[in-house]
């Protein structure tokens, strides 16, 4: 339970998606201009990522890995399907993303309008493969800890795109110079939270 | 008076529109209005609520800062005298000399480059000088160790007042607190100046000349994240005879500066009094599971009383002048509790966690700075759901 616990407020803090990776950041700057739709869009990544980041976890462990595919037969024990990795998480994530757009079109119309081209774009969203990559080079040894690691980093991302999107609607009405306006000043503020997101830096769980 | 005034009138054409340093007129306006009631009055609807305006509110916080001032001058001669082996024979006088020796080129520094960029942006915008600078002209050196190099002041608060503050159109409309920026952006870019056990006490009798080989000074809050133990009471960290940096380590005189901001009613008493209690919450936390803890040092770190936590390290200065920026804090009177007793809550929490960084307080405030919009944000939404809520229920009655 500790174990868990801890991957969980690693994955929320030390390690956040944005903050620590400065993954995701195509649709977290294009998407954080008010908070409502900000949190449409971090909440579909927490189920994107709650979703894929287990499946990906029984397709490595049961498929891709080197000697995974033992359970068919004593003669797959040498088969490495590892090459292939990259192309399924991409394929199982795609498909996800299709589940959660026709979800969202279909009980949330306005959301969905709000958010348009960035949530079929949630697919190459790079925190999800980052997500799924990260479960494979850290070894996660159960299907439970990969799907906290998988929540957590959604969750982490969630905060950091609801954050901004508050400090962007606070900014409106600041007088920032002319060149800065727009995406130059969410970068600033980008950096300036990475700042004081490195305060859980080094933390030891 | 009338003289000062005569005097400065005299100057007035020059300065106004066609003058010859139209220019300048913002620098010119800022010094005038500094001293004198500004005579332009406001065109559109403004209601006058209170006689109280921002050069007023800065000067009195920096007002409160002035106790933290002279203690640290005197803590950092009393400290430089301590390591040497003569504070028996130094005077109160000597003591104060030698800190301001150290301590007024920091503000002198910190003043100076601030203000220019300040006065650069505003002839560059062609608006008046804001008086935002003031307050954090006067944090900055006090959050600093003493043996800061001077031109990583300058650098810090260049950074600090660009990046921080102008880049979102100067004062009044920054995210983070300007001088706690300053201060973080040291601390990370020249992490040995800022941390360690070397820093916080000057022992050179002349220039980088250290007479005391390996003196460690390391403060209370550093010596407890590392072993556990310090060799300071806690009348001492209480008192603020503690290395430290400049301004922050004497609790009482934060508390006279706490004091006078609460009853002028610009520092709010809701965000100081939240953080105090996120910090015994949170060390309370600690004082139970101790048990748990993952070495002995930290186990020593977590059952040091939660009321100590308060006066150790930074705690109180962030909490009182730094976590109550009405600008980088929450707005709302709700807002506020929950804002404050997260500084408290992290800064305790940072503080024992994480060995890297034993000042949690600076990064806790940094953090709930980047969350404060959106505090207020749901805070703001909470309400406009009752009153709605309250709205239709009287419709239906009616």
């Amino acid at each position: 339970m500790q174990e868990l616990i801890n991957i969980f407020a690693k994955a929320v803090f030390v390690e956040n998606m944005i903050f620590a990776y400065f993954l995701g950041m195509c649709s977290y700057l294009a998407v954080s201009q008010t908070v409502k739709t900000a949190v449409g869009l971090g909440a579909a990544v927490i189920f994107v990522l709650g979703i894929t980041v287990p499946i990906n976890f029984l397709l490595e462990n049961y498929v891709l890995q080197e000697g995974a595919l033992a359970w068919l037969g004593p003669q797959f024990e040498t088969v490495n399907l590892s090459f292939l990795s990259f192309i399924m998480f991409i394929a199982v994530i795609a498909s996800m993303v299709q589940l959660v757009e026709m979800i969202i079109e279909k009980f949330a119309p306005a959301l969905y309008g709000a958010l348009g081209i960035f949530l079929p774009l949630i697919a190459v969203n790079c925190s999800i493969l980052g997500g799924a990559l990260f479960m494979q080079e850290r070894a996660y040894s159960n299907i439970t800890q990969a799907s906290v690691f998988g929540l957590g980093s959604g969750v982490g991302w969630f905060l950091a795109i609801v954050a901004i999107a508050a400090i962007r609607e606070k900014i409106r009405y600041s007088n920032v110079p002319a060149p800065m306006r727009g995406l130059g000043i969410t970068f600033v503020i980008t950096g300036l939270m990475g700042i004081a997101f490195m305060s859980f830096m080094g933390i030891k769980l | 008076m009338k003289f000062l005034q005569k005097t400065i009138e005299k100057f007035d054409p020059l300065f106004e529109k066609g003058g010859k340093y139209e220019k300048l007129y913002p620098l010119f306006d800022g010094f005038k209005t500094f001293a004198f009631v500004p005579e332009h009055t406001a065109h559109t609807g403004a209601h006058i609520r209170d006689g109280i305006d921002l050069k007023r509110t800065m000067i009195t916080v920096v007002l409160a800062l002035v106790p933290a001032l002279i203690f640290g001058m005197w803590n950092v001669g009393y400290q430089h005298y301590l390591a040497l082996g003569l504070a028996g024979e130094m005077s109160f006088i000597d003591n104060i000399l030698f800190g301001a020796v150290k301590v007024l080129p920091m503000v002198v520094v910190s003043y100076g480059v601030g203000l220019a960029i300040e006065f650069g942006f505003c002839i560059y915008k062609g608006h008046q000088i804001n008086e935002g600078y003031l307050v954090t002209g006067m944090l900055i050196p006090l959050i600093m160790p003493v043996d800061l190099p001077l031109w990583m002041l300058a650098v810090s608060v260049i950074f600090a007042v660009i990046i921080g503050k102008e880049v979102f159109g100067g004062t009044g409309m920054n995210i983070l607190n300007p001088a706690l920026t300053a201060r973080v952006f040291a601390f990370f870019a020249y992490p040995t100046y800022m941390s360690g056990d070397k820093v916080w006490i000057n022992t050179a009798t002349k220039e980088g000349q250290s007479v005391v080989d390996g003196f460690s000074g390391a403060t209370a809050l550093g010596d407890l994240a590392n072993a556990g133990t310090t060799q300071y009471s806690a009348m001492d960290m209480f008192m603020g005879f503690i290395p430290g940096s400049v301004g922050e380590t004497s609790t009482l005189m934060i508390l006279i500066g706490a004091f006078i901001l609460i009853l002028t009613g610009i520092g709010s008493w809701k965000i100081m009094f939240a953080g105090v209690l996120g910090a015994l919450a949170m060390g309370g936390i600690f004082n139970v599971f101790a048990e748990y803890a993952i070495s002995p040092e930290q186990q020593a770190f977590m059952a040091v009383p939660a009321w100590q936590q308060l006066i150790l390290g930074g705690f109180a200065f962030g909490v009182v002048f730094m976590s109550t920026d009405p600008v980088s804090a929450a707005q709302t009177e709700r807002g506020k509790w929950i804002y404050g007793f997260l500084v408290g809550f992290f800064a305790i929490m940072i503080r024992v966690f994480n060995p890297a960084y034993p000042e949690g307080i600076m990064l806790a405030i940094l953090l709930m700075n980047v969350f404060a919009p959106l505090i207020d944000h749901y805070v703001v939404q909470a309400n406009i759901k009752r009153r709605m809520k309250r709205a239709q229920v009287q419709t239906a009655n009616a």
